[in-house]
């Protein structure tokens, strides 16, 4: 079992929080020892479930002077549901030897000027909603605490406070990056990270040669929530009730939030695209990153349409371990999504990571895992989705059967969106294997290829 | 610039007994007594003012006065509330100054051409092209009668500075019209100034007011539909304009089937955010075959308005032939397609309005009109439609057919048509009291969708003889059964049912046009057997029809909230439970986007987060 990597995916609700463990592949002081690595730690739900999760990893991490040791820290992208528990007080007794982030979040990047001013925008935006106190859907609740001040605490954890309690500096990661600047310096064996996502130009492929503008419409759009906190004065048309002018005014069109939906988009797509070649296999780990339609030179694109044009050399290969993108998302995993057959470029894509097997699919085949639960929205997870990867990959399982009937009663939503794909094979999910197993976490082992 | 008629001063008193008799006045006469309200608006949009030199506003336009008239501006079916949600400001309203027949900005300064720079300008600018759109539909060579609006309430609010967006909305939750502003380039384009625009979505309001219920239709034909009337709105009521037919026989040598401001729709809005010169075209040869299966509602409504404008084009060509001048060929052209676009609206049936349902009701409408048709009108239009395929040619052939213009409707129980036309409780005592004979299956709950009376003119005026039109509806459950239905499977919903019958005053019938059920019928006779099987097809394309849209990832939910609602998340179809039964709507705000950006399938209505 020692010569296997693990992949374990704590199951933290809503959101990311992966443990990888490369065997045997750190060197430091003539000294061999295994390769502790801690993708993403968020969630949607309380601190309270990534506390528990960092408590569960902890004492797999080796202890060194008093601490437990994280050789690598990634986070993919900036958003709650990948660092929400990026607290401070939960890794005072974690030693941290190399922290990496998605280069958009570097204040000083200088091809991400654009998208870096568009997301203050957003913050600004959100943030003086939030002060007003107002009703609002979920949905639009959600995007609102997308840019809550935790995330900023979130993020200077990451930038300040646990590179100077480390003595680092964290690494600002794109498709460019080299072997040296990503600094790994006791990384060894038959181990290679590559990047294949965020883009260098940051502004150019995912904002497009017309992000100034957006950034200009964006104030236009949302002046009024920009320049203030407090509602509007209470301005009152003489022609029709209060009443109308109150319902006129919550149907109209709301620009800060449209705007702050692309600027989500955005973070999701500058997520760190992480590819990982461990002794023959490849292990592709994408945080959120979006698929769009197909690649467009000059205009906003998705991560996955950026990696395919840019880096296709590296992307049109099989994986054999695939994190499946933001909770099994509809956008996050390219496909077809209409399911007509027809190829897309986004269904190519699919098919070169994850070609359909052409008879019965073996056990070595490749695997996959989705950090989800079952959210209000069909779209995540996607059960059309899942059973699409199911298809491709050889740890599939068929949940209904699993599950007692109290458990699938508890399910929230299930007869909208999970009953009728529930008794299909699906890839494991950390939801349904809690429930199934009564563990907190799917472990997936990946063996060597024959031969390395 | 045309001279104007001189006005006459009159007491209050005696303008409101002018306006009482207003409709024997000329409308020369109405000008020179105050009845009518100057204002120089647009004409299409400013973008033709740079294309065309000189061809910038329309100095001989003038909307009806009314009694109620106030700040805003404000009248009986419009009132302008100038907020704007991107700055969160409300801007002081256009003051009306009686005295002088006139409305003025903030300084008492009259609005007009030569005080555009007043953000009280658009305010008049998109009021006074909706009167005379209000005007368009409910005069006599329109449909003949006032006309309602589809929610509660009489007053469209109109929004004409609504915030920083590509977009223009018709809103009934909101009872609303909203224009959107954004900037191309360094120029600033404001859809309230364009007149294509403020009749498209107004027309999307006229006819919600009409036909409520094709909102809760699943079918994109019946999306297209409203989309298609936006247009034709638009166009129609742009040839209406004297000024723009001069320009146009001029520009044109009475050649319609080339690029022309009457062809493209919203030239200054296509130009900027689609980078051609206008947004869509009604010159195009699209046929009902090749859009059939679509979802797009707005490249499936091309067909229906290409159509209609190939008989524009086939019209003026006939007046032109008869040794017309081009001036009076177009002037013949849009009084005849007045009538024969708007009138038929009253005939359509209640639900589920199809291309073919509008192209009858043309016909129809045509028939009862001009009985003899010695110009064999009807019989080009029917061409037409055959051609663009709206029409099978087994229809077309039905159509040909000698048959009796007017027979009456055969009733068990006889009603006098003024008796029917007196209240909604005595018209459902028409309709129960008659089932049998009505095709209406004993177990429906019959509502009374709209009742109503027209008088309609021909298009040389005559007055004809007064309607009583008639909407009525059922509901019959429907189970969705199997995995096409996907998140739905296992759900109820309900399939509309119902008719509109047009009778004239005396008794004779008009139309009825009808959307069967599937429920048994009282009577057993071949017609009865016909009707049941026509209910059978329409189950089954109701179903196939919201399985189409499930698979096309069309359905979806709505984000909103007090802040508004978040455009990304509105699918053209939302799903709702009213009372346990899923009631689906389409989407609220109907804009005049095409649907470039409605092809990502359901990636689109979802939020990242």
């Amino acid at each position: 079992m020692a010569d296997k990597l693990l992949i374990r995916a704590y199951n933290v609700g809503c959101g990311d929080c992966i443990y990888v463990r490369i065997p045997k592949a750190r060197k430091k002081d003539g000294e061999v020892d295994d390769f502790h690595m801690l993708i993403d730690c968020g969630s949607k739900a309380g601190e309270a479930v990534l506390k528990a999760a960092l408590n569960l990893l902890k004492p797999e991490l080796p202890l060194a002077n008093g601490k437990r040791r994280l050789d690598l820290v990634v986070l993919s992208h900036e958003h709650e549901d990948h660092m929400k528990g990026f607290n401070p007080l939960f890794f005072e007794d974690v030693a941290i030897e190399n922290i990496w982030l998605s280069a958009a979040m570097n204040r000083k990047h200088p091809q991400s000027k654009i998208a870096r001013a568009f997301h203050n925008l957003a913050e600004t935006a959100m943030r003086n909603v939030a002060k007003r106190r107002v009703a609002l859907s979920p949905a639009l609740q959600e995007m609102v605490s997308l840019y809550s001040i935790s995330n900023e605490s979130a993020v200077k954890t990451l930038t300040e406070t646990l590179p100077e309690q480390n003595g680092i500096a964290p690494v600002y990661v794109h498709s460019d990056s080299k072997a040296a600047e990503l600094n790994l310096k006791t990384l060894v064996g038959d181990v290679a990270f590559t990047i294949l996502g965020p883009d260098y130009n940051i502004d150019y492929y995912y904002m497009g040669d017309e992000g100034a503008i957006d950034l200009r419409a964006f104030s236009e759009a949302a002046a009024g929530v920009l320049a203030s906190g407090r509602a509007p004065a209470d301005v009152q048309p003489g022609n029709i009730s209060s009443l109308d002018f109150r319902r006129l005014q919550s149907r109209m069109m709301s620009n800060a939030f449209a705007y702050t939906a692309k600027d989500s988009t955005l973070i999701n797509n500058t997520s760190i695209m992480l590819l990982i070649g461990w002794r023959g296999r490849r292990l592709l780990l994408v945080g959120d990153a979006e698929w769009e339609g197909t690649f467009v030179d000059g205009q906003h694109n998705g991560a996955w349409n950026v990696a395919w044009k840019r880096q296709r050399a590296k992307l049109d290969q099989p994986v054999d371990f695939l994190k499946i993108g933001h909770h099994g998302s509809t956008n996050a995993t390219p496909w077809n999504d209409k399911e007509d057959r027809t190829v897309t470029e986004a269904s190519t894509i699919l098919d070169a990571i994850l070609p359909l097997p052409a008879g019965n699919m073996p056990k070595s085949g490749p695997k996959a895992v989705v950090s989800t639960a079952r959210t209000p929205y069909d779209v995540i997870p996607r059960s059309t989705l899942l059973v699409e990867i199911a298809k491709r990959v050889s740890n599939t399982k068929i949940y209904a059967p699993l599950l007692s009937p109290a458990q699938i009663q508890g399910l929230p939503n299930y007869v909208g969106f999970e009953e009728a794909l529930l008794g299909e094979p699906q890839p494991q999910r950390t939801d349904m294997e809690t429930l199934v197993t009564g563990k907190p976490y799917v472990d997936i082992e990946i063996e060597p290829a024959a031969g390395h | 610039m045309p001279s104007k008629p001189k006005t006459v001063d009159t007491t209050k008193a005696t303008k409101a007994a002018l306006y009482a008799a207003r409709k024997v006045l000329t409308r020369d006469a109405q000008e020179e007594l105050q009845l009518r309200i100057p204002f120089d608006v647009y004409f299409q949009d400013p973008a033709l003012r740079t294309l065309r030199r000189n061809f910038d506003f329309d100095e001989t336009f003038d909307v009806p006065w009314e009694p109620g008239i106030g700040d805003g501006p404000t009248s009986a079916r419009f009132a302008v509330v100038d907020y704007d949600s991107s700055a969160e400001t409300l801007a002081p309203p256009a003051t009306w100054d009686a005295e002088n027949n006139v409305f003025t900005d903030t300084n008492g300064v009259p609005l007009n051409k030569a005080n555009i720079a007043s953000p009280q300008y658009r305010q008049v600018n998109v009021w006074a092209t909706l009167q005379n759109a209000l005007d368009f539909y409910e005069n006599g060579f329109g449909l003949g009668r006032r006309i309602p609006f589809g929610f509660e309430g009489n007053r469209l609010i109109v929004v004409p500075n609504a915030g920083y967006g590509e977009n223009a909305y018709y809103d009934r939750d909101s009872k609303s019209l909203q224009f959107y502003y954004f900037d191309s380039g360094e120029k600033r384009i404001y859809t309230s100034l364009s007149a294509d625009i403020i009749n498209h979505e107004f027309g999307h309001a006229v006819l919600d007011g009409l036909r409520p219920l094709l909102a809760e239709s699943v079918s994109a034909e019946t999306a297209a539909v409203h989309e298609f009337f936006g247009d034709l709105s638009a166009i129609l009521i742009a040839f209406r304009n004297n000024k723009l037919r001069k320009w146009l026989a001029a520009e044109t040598g009475g050649d319609l089937s080339v690029d022309s401001a009457l062809s493209n729709l919203a030239e200054e809005f296509g130009g900027a955010v689609q980078n051609q010169p206008y947004l869509r075209s009604a010159l195009n040869k699209l046929r009902y075959s090749s859009i059939k299966d679509d979802q797009r509602q707005h490249y499936m409504s091309q067909v229906l308005t290409g159509a209609m404008f190939d008989i524009v084009q086939r019209l003026s060509r006939h007046y032109m032939k008869r040794g017309r001048t081009l001036g009076e060929a177009f002037w013949h052209t849009i009084r005849r397609m007045q009538c024969m676009a708007i009138q038929p609206l009253d005939l359509l049936p209640p639900v589920d309005v199809t291309f073919e349902d509008y192209a009858l009701a043309v016909l129809r409408n045509e028939e009862i009109v001009n009985p003899t048709d010695p110009d064999g009108y009807r019989q080009m239009m029917i061409d037409v439609f055959l051609e663009r395929e709206v029409l099978s040619p087994e229809t077309g052939r039905k159509l040909r057919e000698p048959h009796d213009v007017f027979t009456r409707l055969r009733t068990q129980v006889y009603h006098h048509a003024a008796d029917i036309a007196s209240s909604r409780a005595a018209a459902y005592r028409f309709l129960d009291d008659n089932r049998s004979a009505l095709f209406i299956p004993y177990s429906a709950d019959i509502a009374v969708q709209d009742l109503s009376t027209a008088v309609k003119l021909t298009a040389d005026a005559r007055r004809q003889p007064r309607q009583v039109l008639l909407q009525y509806t059922w509901r019959e459950d429907v189970v969705l059964e199997g995995g096409r239905f996907g998140q739905f499977a296992g759900e109820t919903t309900s399939m509309l049912c119902g008719g509109t019958l047009a009778l004239d005053i005396d008794g004779n019938l008009l139309s009825w046009m009808r959307k069967p059920g599937t429920q048994p019928l009282m009577g057993k006779g071949a017609d009865e057997s016909a009707e049941e099987q026509g209910g059978a097809l329409r189950k089954e394309a109701f179903l196939n029809a919201l399985a189409a849209r499930i698979k096309a990832g069309r359905i979806g939910e709505i984000a909103g909230g007090e802040l508004g609602i978040l455009e990304k998340t509105v699918a053209p179809l939302t799903a709702n439970k009213v009372g346990g039964i899923l009631r689906f709507s389409l989407s609220p705000h109907v804009g005049i986007h095409s649907d470039e950006h409605d092809e990502m399938g359901e990636s689109q209505w979802q939020i990242s987060s």
